[in-house]
């Protein structure tokens, strides 16, 4: 029985576009499909991706979970006979998901080519400028640096990342809507006797998160475990000192007992504070290095890698040489570059859903979903 | 006053024919062969395409032609050191190493009774042994033995010497250095398995039961090491599962970046080989495209009509040793059933393409290659590229370039 295909060129181009540039030296071999570690026994992942890309189907990629399950470890890539860089192609294809899943669609648009960076810096740059104007008229402080004479934490810091962490959470809310829907078309549907999503997803963060279990099957790129685990572990550290931070920020305000910013040095929540920033700066000098070494017939960076990249060593730094000057009484310089640190972390937080940073939320959803459905790594 | 004569480095099926192609019309034709034997790779299967003949068979008369014609003269473990001039005045200097044994020797295997020392057979792959003193094969010409001096205890065993009536055997023999005029040169220098211990993902070289497609011919080989039967190298077992892993190392950009045409119609030929001796025996052929050039087509359609020959659309990426019973786990995709397998069987033979022998081990002469190490110049100096020196052919394509280059050789030293 002849079945009627529709490529869709367009579909094609920008794949090609979004790192998926040599999808068309594939010749199917199933080389890739065999030395993945975490491709499933049935219709295994990338081989069928790669058929489907050189033919155009967009609905089959676009609702393809298989995307998610991959980790980029670039087993395929390297062993792949042809150059056709199928774990660049998948990476295209969560490149272009983090395009077209989120709303407002122009962030999108935004985030998928440097020649945008102005205005997603000049975003941030403008209203954190306007803070500084509103709170000294733009002038540096005088006495000790304390950030919040410029930054005022009730007045301006608060409202502001407490509206971008909601507008980020409802936008990926409606994402995760319309991962699920894209999966069911796909006529992936849970096991009768699988465990609840919630379960799922606890599952996925006990068995596979925490120890980044799947990074380790992986030979080929033996930087990206302790890179990505070093960065993953920054990151928590630091979301637990701002967590801490903030609860000490309002008992103070309310009950009179806390702490308020600046932190002594030895102070243990600064102490995990720096701990975290120098377990970013390990991880992204890994995860820097492996790219940067990258043999170009295996793999090559795309823009939203680089972004990524780019942006939380934007965070770090400025993070760092804020507290640095600050420590050393550089007023001028200590305030400008917390400036620019606020900046980046608007960056890093408000372009989230549409960054490389999106499959935090994406893959683990599809992890859980995975579960539900019973995929799993045909050695697992 | 251009030099008649024409040299031909190689002489397996390739450089003979072209050998006797520029004999036969009155050139005076010199061979100039590496290995203590003619014939090259074709004297190592069992049958060869495309009728499946045995070597004797094609071999042989050629052998009876170089016998009756004085035009051609031949060196064996010989290897051109050398070359200077231009088309139609070369002079090539030329290395002989020695064969420690003579004229004299009529075959009569005394001499290997009495040798105490064994080596692997390179001429059986590894899968057999010999004497340091041994016949290079059953129907090697020339009909002498030789001495592999890497493991001969020369002169302070000497057992052979003793035990040889005619005097055919002189450890003293040293390697000499003749220079030969010529005025065309054909390059017959042919092909090498592909290195099968770089397939680290096959297992290759590593596990006893994975063998590539030139040892299985050893294997199946009347006068191989194991007299014909095809039994894993591990326990001799006979095998009832089989599996052939096509394209391993070509058609790859990691290894060979080419197809080397012949390997399909290998595996399908080593069928038969299988189940002329084991009626039941099952075997699966993962390919990524099988290639069956031109009439072999045939050949092809008639292997597919075994019903215990299972073909699989589908690289196998993954080779694994199952411990203790040493058989062997292969995965692929099955991509027309879109299934990751992992099957078990009890031998697994790695069709493992061709490598131009010049890629592994250079020539003393400078001829354009392509980043593959097949040559692709060399007309502009009278120096021709014949069989699997140029691209990967099978025998009888190989003895078609040979009449080819063997006419321009003759248009270049007749100029």
């Amino acid at each position: 029985m002849a079945t009627r295909l529709e490529p869709n060129v367009q579909f094609i181009r920008e794949m090609q576009a979004a790192g998926g540039e040599s999808l068309k030296k594939c010749y199917q071999c199933a080389t890739c499909s065999v030395v993945c570690p975490l491709s499933p026994e049935e219709a295994p992942f990338p081989r069928k991706e790669m058929v489907w890309a050189q033919w155009g189907l967009k609905d089959k990629l676009v609702n393809d979970i298989d995307i998610w399950l991959c980790h980029n470890c670039g087993e395929c890539s390297d062993n792949c006979p042809r150059g056709a860089k199928p774990a660049d192609l998948l990476a295209a294809l969560r490149n272009m998901a983090y395009k077209s899943l989120a709303r407002p669609a122009i962030v999108g648009e935004w985030m998928s080519s440097a020649k945008y960076l102005p205005i997603l810096f000049a975003i941030p740059a403008v209203i954190f400028l306007i803070v500084w104007a509103v709170s000294t008229g733009l002038k540096i402080p005088e006495g000790t640096i304390i950030f919040a004479k410029v930054f005022p934490t009730l007045a301006a810091i608060d409202p502001i990342f407490i509206l971008t962490v909601l507008f980020v959470v409802f936008t990926f809310a409606a994402s995760i809507g319309k991962m699920f829907s894209s999966f069911k078309e796909s006529g992936l549907t849970p096991k009768e006797d699988a465990p609840g999503f919630l379960m799922s997803l606890i599952g996925v963060v006990k068995d596979e998160i925490i120890n980044h279990r799947k990074f380790k099957e992986c030979e080929s790129n033996k930087d990206r475990y302790p890179g990505h685990l070093l960065v993953f572990y920054g990151f928590v550290a630091l979301a637990i000192v701002t967590g801490i931070v903030a609860f000490f920020y309002w008992t103070d305000k309310l009950f009179g007992f806390g702490m308020t910013t600046p932190l002594a040095l030895w102070n243990p929540v600064k102490i995990l504070a720096n701990a975290g920033g120098i377990a970013l700066i390990v991880g992204l000098v890994y995860l820097t290095r492996s790219r940067l070494n990258a043999d170009p017939k295996k793999s090559v960076n795309s823009y939203y890698d680089w972004y990524l990249i780019g942006v939380i060593w934007f965070v770090v730094v400025t993070g760092f040489l804020a507290q640095i000057f600050r420590l050393a009484d550089a007023a001028a310089p200590a305030y400008i570059v917390y400036y620019l640190h606020l900046v980046s972390v608007f960056m890093l937080f408000a372009y989230l859903p549409w960054s490389k940073l999106a499959h935090l939320v994406y893959r683990t959803v599809a992890l859980a979903y995975a579960r539900q459905i019973g995929r799993k790594g045909l050695s697992e | 006053m251009s030099n008649n004569s024409i040299l031909v480095i190689g002489g397996g099926f390739s450089g003979l024919t072209a050998a006797l192609e520029a004999a036969e019309v009155g050139h005076e034709v010199f061979i100039v062969e590496k290995m203590p034997y003619l014939g090259g790779r074709v004297a190592q299967l069992k049958h060869y395409f495309p009728k499946l003949c045995p070597p004797s068979c094609g071999l042989e008369i050629n052998f009876q032609r170089i016998k009756n014609n004085p035009r051609v003269k031949y060196f064996t473990l010989a290897e051109v050191v050398g070359v200077s001039g231009g088309p139609g005045n070369y002079e090539v200097k030329i290395r002989i190493k020695p064969r420690y044994v003579n004229n004299n020797c009529t075959a009569c295997d005394k001499c290997v009774e009495v040798c105490p020392v064994e080596r692997n057979s390179d001429f059986d792959f590894n899968v057999g042994k010999t004497k340091a003193i041994y016949r290079p094969h059953l129907m090697s010409f020339p009909m002498r033995y030789v001495i592999d001096d890497q493991v001969c205890e020369g002169t302070s065993c000497a057992k052979c010497v003793e035990a040889c009536e005619y005097q055919a055997i002189d450890l003293e023999e040293k390697e000499k250095e003749i220079t030969l005029n010529v005025g065309s040169l054909l390059v017959a220098t042919g092909w090498v398995p592909y290195d099968v211990e770089k397939l680290t993902n096959l297992g290759g070289g590593q596990i006893p039961n994975v063998i590539t497609n030139m040892q299985l011919e050893r294997l199946a080989a009347p006068a191989g090491p194991t007299d014909g039967k095809i039994q894993r190298p591990s326990d001799g077992a006979e095998p009832k599962r089989i599996a052939f892993v096509q394209c391993a190392g070509s058609r790859d950009q990691n290894h060979l970046d080419y197809c080397s045409y012949i390997c399909c119609m290998a595996s399908l030929k080593h069928c038969t080989y299988i189940r002329e001796q084991y009626p039941d025996a099952e075997v699966v052929i993962y390919y990524i495209d099988l290639r069956a050039p031109g009439r072999y087509e045939k050949f092809l359609n008639n292997i597919q009509q075994d019903e215990k020959v299972l073909m699989v659309k589908g690289k196998v990426a993954k080779i694994e040793e199952e411990p203790g019973s040493g058989d062997v786990i292969v995965t692929a995709e099955d991509i027309m059933g879109g299934l990751k397998v992992e099957e078990r069987f009890n031998l697994v033979v790695l069709a493992t393409g061709m490598q131009p022998s010049i890629a592994v081990e250079d020539l003393a002469l400078d001829v354009a290659k392509d980043d593959q190490g097949f040559i692709i110049g060399g007309e502009e100096k009278g120096v021709f590229a014949v069989g699997c020196a140029k691209m990967p052919l099978d025998v009888m394509t190989s003895a078609e370039t040979a009449t080819g280059a063997a006419l321009k050789a003759i248009q270049t030293v007749r100029r």
